[in-house]
């Protein structure tokens, strides 16, 4: 009986996991999303809408969604969010400037209530430029120290030179296999 | 009346929650142990392979009922940057468990540096403490017996607070059923001095959440 019972929870586990990757525009979400998918760099224009891409990533099926980050189209992303198992949230660290309006929608999107059992992940991007804004500086900006009820974990990243990514994955990988 | 019955329902069922914040330095064990007990004392959950474990940076919660109240654990990234974070949940937290690698004799003394720093905080005064000595897995580690001295040498700044070292192996509770070392007793004797403690700082409001 246990054994069935594995066995079907194991059907579930192979579910498709369903990811948002989020951010201002200029961000880095397009780049992240297809150094994920490809592996490599490829050049992106801003994207108005969206792009979706399937990514397999240590036996993990995700489908990735990556949304439009510029001011007019960010009201739509609530759209999408149902069913949503992750979020990766993407900063560009070298912009301190518009940290604040980051931070802003970030914990505008984390109100919602279809995002309560969403894991989270942000990226502090463009670390290869110099200058940028380390973990810690990115962590107080964002005001990370509030959020309490939800698992997260901020990670360093270079999407042009692929560094960071790994790991956030990795971690992101067997959070979401330990979900509970 | 159905807003009457449904309160009745909530009021009975509702268990009254507390966070328990764990500490310590990098690498001493925090996430590992917060799997362990939540393995542990959580029926039907597997928790993170130890091997898959990697530094925190952020944050990693958990929730267990317990002794008929429900625990938040809020298990915090221990890096140098990191923790002047540490007093953002100070105000919230109704036990502390600090976490001490007791493998590494050089970095003990650090440990016991920002250990103190934590106890000064006023928003944590009389709030319950569990020293953990992790890591009793190694051989040649410090035992309870070295490691207690160390850590009470300030009793003026414990004060009046509950405070208790125990050993601890968050990895062989990890992985041996037989003999999961102190995981859930530290967590047990910590809920019996949050309860007692209730009247210093009640539950967490759940309508707020």
């Amino acid at each position: 009986m246990g054994v069935l019972f594995s066995y079907f929870k194991s059907l579930i586990g192979a579910r498709e996991m369903r990811i948002l990757i989020l951010g201002l525009d200029g961000a880095g979400k397009t780049t992240i999303l297809y150094r994920l998918q490809v592996g490599e760099v490829v050049t992106t224009i801003p994207t108005i809408g969206f792009n979706v891409e399937q990514v397999t990533y240590k036996n993990l099926k995700f489908q990735v969604w990556d949304l439009g980050g510029q001011t007019s189209i960010r009201p739509y992303w609530r759209c999408y969010y149902s069913n949503t198992d992750a979020i990766i949230y993407v900063v560009d660290s070298a912009d301190k400037e518009r940290m604040g309006i980051s931070k802003d929608e970030l914990f505008h999107m984390l109100r919602e209530e279809e995002l309560a059992d969403a894991i989270l992940v942000v990226l502090a991007n463009k670390q290869d430029i110099p200058g940028c804004m380390s973990l810690k500086e990115v962590h107080q900006a964002l005001g990370l120290e509030a959020l309490k009820n939800r698992t997260f974990q901020i990670f360093k990243t270079s999407a042009t030179k692929g560094e960071g990514l790994d790991m956030a994955m990795e971690w992101l990988a067997n959070a979401l296999k330990n979900r509970k | 009346m159905y807003t009457l019955l449904y309160g009745f329902y909530k009021y009975m069922v509702q268990k009254d929650e507390f966070c328990v914040l764990i500490l310590g330095l990098d690498n001493a064990g925090k996430t590992t142990f917060l799997e362990a007990a939540k393995t542990k004392l959580t029926t039907n959950y597997n928790g993170i392979h130890p091997t898959k474990i990697t530094t925190t940076v952020g944050l990693n919660i958990g929730k267990i009922d317990i002794g008929g109240i429900r625990l938040n654990f809020w298990d915090l990234g221990g890096q140098n940057e990191l923790q002047s974070l540490w007093d953002k949940y100070y105000e919230e937290s109704h036990a502390i468990i600090y976490i001490v690698d007791s493998s590494d004799r050089q970095r003990i003394e650090e440990s016991k540096e920002i250990f103190d720093k934590m106890i000064a905080s006023e928003s944590l005064q009389g709030i319950p403490l569990l020293v953990l000595a992790n890591k009793q897995d190694i051989p040649e580690c410090m035992g309870v017996r070295e490691v207690k001295p160390i850590f009470n040498k300030n009793a003026h700044l414990i004060g009046k607070r509950d405070c208790m070292v125990m050993p601890v192996s968050a990895l062989t509770g990890f992985l041996q059923e037989a003999r999961k070392e102190g995981v859930d007793e530290g967590i047990r004797w910590l809920v019996d001095c949050i309860k007692r403690n209730s009247y210093l700082r009640p539950p967490r409001n759940q309508e707020d959440t």
